[in-house]
């Protein structure tokens, strides 16, 4: 069962990489979420523990609803065009992340040892995901796919904390959550202020700063 | 207990800051609530030079020396920063430049920004340290955008990307930590007063990958080189007081945080990876910024970049680990803040009587404002490490701690950046200090507050330059039981 989701989580952040517009980009993200939440809801079916109940509703209303929601409309009030300003194409980025999955397969295999394949292959796919999170913001020059991709890089530590110790403890838990909600609403602010004072979100594009 | 009054004050004073109309009232209750906490401060250091560590809520909050320490630092430079406030908030609103209602949102933003601040130290829970520190990134992005223009929103947008991105890399260290800790069959916590003691334990392969993301995460925040991309940019963009706050102890609390995960490294046997570690990062640090700083035109990135080399001076001197080397570098880290902060001062005051950055438009300083102009001239002196002026002690006790190491190497690099860096120093101070007013500037009025805070801050400089020579012996013992826990 486990093994099932999380190929399914590989395969959505793949889609992530390759996509190629903004709202392909979010339903990614989104779908992602949701195996990250069906992961922690499994968990906490077998375990019987009542705070990974709420560790995973909280996953479920933050990361596969509001935030979704939240960039969705993001993107349909500032009305820019929906590309993500590929630095690289869709081939090449399929390219990087096969070999940033065999490369996190390395790491995991040096960390964990080959014994256990199933904790291996786990902690290979979060790396992973952080790995792709990090490709997005670099490579996709809108603020918007930035959010995206920090998003991202936490839903990869999340997958990381919940398999190698058991979970952050439960208070810090929420605290993230809370954390990483008021930095989507901050970060939201402020690609309100840019599109605002330079009528385009491209990050690439903001070089008064310099020296 | 002190610890509660310096986490309670700002929040109160953040509410206070919702419901008081006028800002300059705002302002003068702000300068009394800091007052306190600097008062409680200095309670709590005296506390725990006695009493070793104190425990408090639910042990949610663990003190020792290294955390009272800093929290002394911050509660000096948020103090002089109240008081600076005042005035050039007022001269802001005067000017027409923000409204009497964003005035009050600068001191709501202000004194969340100090609860976030001080949170840092008194955490226990690493993974909460961790959300204190993005905390503070969040809030203070506000502080970096306040004016609206284009510069200032592209620095916000720059110093919350990149610091957050930072900072996901420093959670990925400390899951590894907890990782390194739950594999050795102890119970499941991430409590740092639970890991310290049987740092031994632990597998030190894990122990050592998990600090280099640690480092280069909370290293971003810290500003040390090649991760300091984000810092001139917000700190030349920021309303002054709020530069000060982030140059004197945003960037040292990242510093603390770095420290609470070499303790456990340390702890662990592995002293010199963390010294070799933190000695590279320091060294980068030093050279990039000497370099950078000759060719400045701006004056607050100029300062900013004076940052970068300072971060690296202390984590030089922590990387060198001698007693003597970790008193200069935690006397450093309390020099450097209250010196930088004098100098962002004044560097506000500049900026907003000529209303330009670049250097080369700023002549005369000392004819329109004859105050701010002597502050910054022996601020300067202060800041590049001349004697009576504290830096100096501590810049030299870390230098003779090189020399004792045995790392000539390192001490030469100091000498010949320091050097370096004051060279160019007095070079743009003596250009924009002296010389004749450019034409149309007129004499400025200081106000009351920014010559108090020069003051305050100017009269710790010398203090500590004096008085600490003759307590070495203190010092070297503190500084014995600093990394101890």
């Amino acid at each position: 069962m486990q093994g099932i989701i999380l190929f399914a989580l590989l395969a959505f952040t793949y889609l992530m990489v390759i996509a190629k517009r903004m709202p392909a980009l979010i339903r990614g993200f989104r779908y992602q979420s949701l195996c990250l939440f069906a992961i922690t809801f499994v968990l906490a079916l077998i375990q019987r523990e009542p705070e990974l109940y709420i560790v995973s509703g909280l996953l479920f209303i933050l990361k596969v609803s509001l935030i979704p929601y939240l960039l969705r409309r993001m993107i349909d009030k500032i009305k820019v065009s929906e590309d993500l300003g590929l630095f690289i194409n869709p081939q090449l980025s399929l390219l990087w992340a096969l070999a940033f999955t065999y490369l996190s397969w390395i790491f995991a295999t040096y960390l964990n040892g080959a014994n256990n394949a199933i904790l291996t292959g786990t902690l290979a796919i979060a790396f992973f995901v952080v790995f792709s999170g990090i490709f997005l913001m670099i490579f996709r020059m809108t603020a918007l796919s930035q959010i995206i991709g920090l998003l991202v890089m936490e839903n990869g530590l999340f997958l990381l904390a919940s398999t190698v110790s058991g979970g952050m403890p439960f208070f810090v838990e929420i605290a993230i959550f809370f954390d990483v909600f008021v930095s989507v609403l901050i970060m939201g602010f402020f690609v309100y202020r840019i599109n605002k004072l330079f009528t385009h979100i491209d990050v690439n594009k903001l070089s008064r700063l310099r020296g | 207990m002190a610890i509660f009054i310096i986490l309670g004050v700002p929040v109160l004073l953040a509410i206070g800051a919702l419901f008081v109309r006028r800002e300059r009232l705002c302002g003068i209750i702000n300068c009394f609530g800091y007052f306190a906490v600097l008062c409680a401060s200095v309670i709590l250091f005296k506390e725990i030079v006695s009493a070793g560590h104190i425990r408090a809520f639910f042990d949610f909050i663990y003190l020792d020396l290294l955390s009272a320490v800093f929290i002394l630092v911050i509660s000096v430079i948020a103090f002089a920063a109240a008081i600076y406030s005042i005035g050039y908030i007022r001269k802001d609103v005067e000017q027409r430049i923000i409204s009497e209602r964003k005035a009050r949102f600068y001191y709501l933003f202000f004194n969340l920004f100090c609860f976030s601040i001080f949170c840092v130290p008194a955490m226990n829970n690493l993974g909460m340290l961790w959300v204190a520190i993005e905390m503070t990134t969040l809030i203070s992005a506000f502080l970096v955008g306040f004016y609206n223009s284009k510069e200032s929103v592209e620095a916000a947008w720059k110093y919350i990307i990149i610091c957050s991105v930072g900072i996901i890399f420093a959670l990925l260290g400390t899951i590894l930590f907890s990782y390194a800790f739950s594999n050795s069959g102890l119970s499941k916590s991430l409590n740092w007063s639970d890991m310290a003691p049987v740092a031994h334990m632990l597998d030190k392969n894990i122990l050592k990958i998990a600090f280099i993301f640690i480092l280069v995460g909370y290293g971003t925040k810290a500003g040390l080189a090649p991760m300091h991309t984000w810092l001139p940019d917000a700190h030349s963009q920021a309303v002054a007081p709020i530069s000060a706050l982030l140059s004197g102890v945003l960037l040292k609390t990242a510093i603390y945080a770095i420290l609470r995960f070499g303790i456990i490294i340390i702890k662990s046997g592995e002293l010199a990876y963390f010294a070799h570690l933190m000695i590279l990062f320091g060294a980068i640090s030093l050279v990039i910024s000497s370099g950078l700083i000759l060719v400045q035109k701006d004056l607050k990135r100029l300062l900013a970049y004076s940052s970068i080399e300072h971060i690296g001076i202390i984590s030089i001197g922590f990387g060198l680990g001698s007693p003597l080397a970790i008193a200069g570098a935690t006397l450093h880290v309390f020099n450097h803040a209250v010196t930088k902060s004098l100098m962002f001062f004044g560097a506000g005051n500049i900026v907003s009587a000529y209303k330009k950055h670049n250097m080369n438009a700023i002549r005369g300083v000392i004819k329109a404002l004859p105050f701010t102009g002597i502050a910054v001239l022996l601020g300067v002196f202060a800041l590049s490490g001349f004697p009576p002026f504290s830096i100096f002690i501590s810049e030299i006790m870390i230098i003779i701690a090189a020399f004792t190491n045995g790392s000539y190497f390192i001490a030469g690099l100091l000498l010949a950046t320091l050097s370096a860096v004051f060279g160019s120093f007095i070079y743009h101070f003596g250009k924009i200090l002296f010389g004749n007013l450019p034409k149309g500037t007129v004499m400025q009025k200081e106000p009351l507050s920014s010559k108090l805070a020069f003051l305050f801050l100017f009269i710790l400089i010398c203090a500590t330059g004096i008085v600490l020579i003759f307590k070495n012996k203190d010092l070297l013992w503190l500084a014995q039981r600093l990394l101890q826990g």
